[in-house]
């Protein structure tokens, strides 16, 4: 079974069917695909069964086929805070801008656990990915397509649709674009919109970040810091 | 020698899907190839009134699936033009009545016969457009330079380039120039910075589309009406020739530097 959450798309094997069974389904939910998950990184989630390594291999041997990472288990999240809006719940990964400085040393800004999807393509309209890390598209991302992800967001190329970077809480998350249109932005809890009148058009790659509790769009110039 | 199938779809309704078959159809069987029109949208057909056949069905689509038939019984050949045919969609089925492997199969049955297998696609993303491709092995996308229909073409193209139909070719459809000289309607270059795929014709809007698909006979026919003269451009570049862009507007060099210089003004104060 192949299902789709928030931090991406999960092979969901049952518990009681047999391993083989397993297998056989997913060759062929993923034959229908056909390239459409190529490149991307998806979670595999066995229940409460414990697969020997030999089955997690032969499971990652069938998605490398074509042409998908399996990423490392990581416990599955009850209650997600994307769609609430609310700050992170407790428990939740945050660290708050004073602590982020005292345990990271200057240089350390970039959290280097953070792992980063790079999606060679243009996002089209009814197209969405959900990452745990960073995103990096080189292409278009357009108006009705969706980018959410917990760590930053850049596009190569115009961003019209809807990015939500920072979605677990980390309101140090920025949104970059050498086209920085977008029907809505949202970084951590923080939303905004583009204006109902059309505006100027931006000339430049531009970033966008939370600054005052608000979402501040500047021109971006390489010598930005976070 | 093995022809191709190339369905036409767009997403939205109405924009022109069937009246792109139409016209193509006919334009490519007037220079002299074999070509077929699959009406797909199976319990909304349309094709075999803008062609004029309607009264000629006997068997469709569907009884071809379900073996009342043989697929040549089916076939309609067409009153005007030698080598055109039509295989109607049934019009009290449902799009489920077939699937995309029979689908597939009736096209490869056809690709045989035919140099060109034209697939008319119902509006939507749904069963009914996933039959109408399942055969294609190119796609051409409609579009009117309307903000919703674009948004629905380029949703079309993500489904498309995940059936691995990439490099869909695009028609922009029902151009107004007037209109876009006044800033009033989108234009061919708004279109494609958005789309990013290949251009293959722009229709300009014309009564006499509406007056042919009304006397059920395709505009292609009439090379002197605007339309006509854009269909038969279209084809030509499907049979591999370059031609140039048909000059929609009336005015000359004078107006064209014009709203050059408008929009390098516009652009500049937006800096």
């Amino acid at each position: 079974m192949l299902k789709g959450g928030r931090d991406g798309v999960a092979i969901v094997i049952d518990e009681q069917a047999s391993i083989e069974a397993a297998v056989a389904e997913l060759r062929a939910k993923l034959s229908e695909a056909g390239n459409f998950f190529r490149g991307a990184a998806f979670r595999l989630d066995a229940g409460r069964r414990r697969l020997t390594e030999a089955e997690r291999d032969a499971i990652s041997a069938i998605v490398r086929e074509f042409g998908i990472e399996l990423r490392e288990p990581r416990e599955l999240r009850e209650n997600p805070s994307i769609g609430r809006f609310s700050a992170p719940a407790a428990g939740e990964r945050h660290l708050s801008p004073a602590l982020r400085l005292t345990t990271l040393g200057r240089g350390d800004e970039m959290p280097a656990e953070e792992p980063t999807l790079y999606l060679r393509r243009t996002l089209r309209s009814g197209q969405r990915v959900d990452y745990q890390g960073n995103v990096v598209i080189m292409g278009d991302v357009n108006a009705g397509a969706m980018v959410t992800c917990t760590g930053d967001i850049i596009v190569l190329g115009a961003l019209r649709g809807l990015a939500h970077a920072g979605a677990e809480g980390n309101e140090k998350a920025i949104v970059m674009a050498f086209r920085l249109e977008p029907t809505q932005l949202r970084i951590a809890h923080h939303i905004s919109r583009a204006p109902d009148e059309e505006g100027p058009r931006p000339q430049g790659p531009e970033i966008a970040r939370v600054k005052n509790d608000m979402i501040l769009i500047e021109a971006y110039t390489p010598s930005y810091a976070p | 020698m093995a022809g191709k199938a190339i369905v036409v779809t767009s997403g939205k309704g109405g924009v022109g899907k069937t009246t792109t078959v139409a016209n193509l159809g006919t334009g490519l069987a007037l220079m002299g190839r074999r070509v077929c029109m699959v009406d797909a949208d199976i319990g909304l057909r349309n094709l075999d009134v803008v062609m004029g056949l309607e009264n000629r069905i006997v068997y469709d689509l569907v009884d071809v699936v379900e073996g009342h038939c043989k697929l040549r019984n089916a076939l309609i050949k067409d009153k005007r033009v030698e080598n055109l045919f039509l295989l109607p969609a049934a019009q009290t089925r449902e799009k489920d009545a077939i699937t995309p492997q029979q689908m597939k199969e009736i096209c490869e049955v056809l690709k045989e016969e035919f140099d060109y297998v034209l697939i008319d696609s119902p509006a939507g993303i749904e069963h009914g457009f996933r039959n109408a491709i399942a055969g294609a092995d190119e796609a051409l996308v409609v579009t009117t330079p309307e903000v919703s229909a674009v948004r629905d073409a380029d949703r079309i193209i993500g489904m498309l380039e995940a059936h691995e139909l990439g490099a869909p070719k695009l028609i922009i459809n029902r151009i107004r120039p007037d209109m876009v000289r006044r800033g009033d309607m989108m234009d061919i270059e708004d279109v494609i910075e958005i789309l990013a795929i290949t251009l293959i014709g722009v229709v300009p809007d014309d009564q006499d589309v509406i007056v042919a698909t009304n006397k059920g006979e395709p505009v292609v026919f009439d090379r002197r009406t605007r339309s006509g003269q854009a269909y038969h451009n279209i084809v030509r570049r499907l049979e591999g020739e370059d031609v140039p862009l048909m000059q929609l507007d009336n005015d000359g060099l004078v107006e064209r530097l014009r709203r050059l210089f408008n929009r390098d003004a516009r652009r500049r104060k937006a800096q």
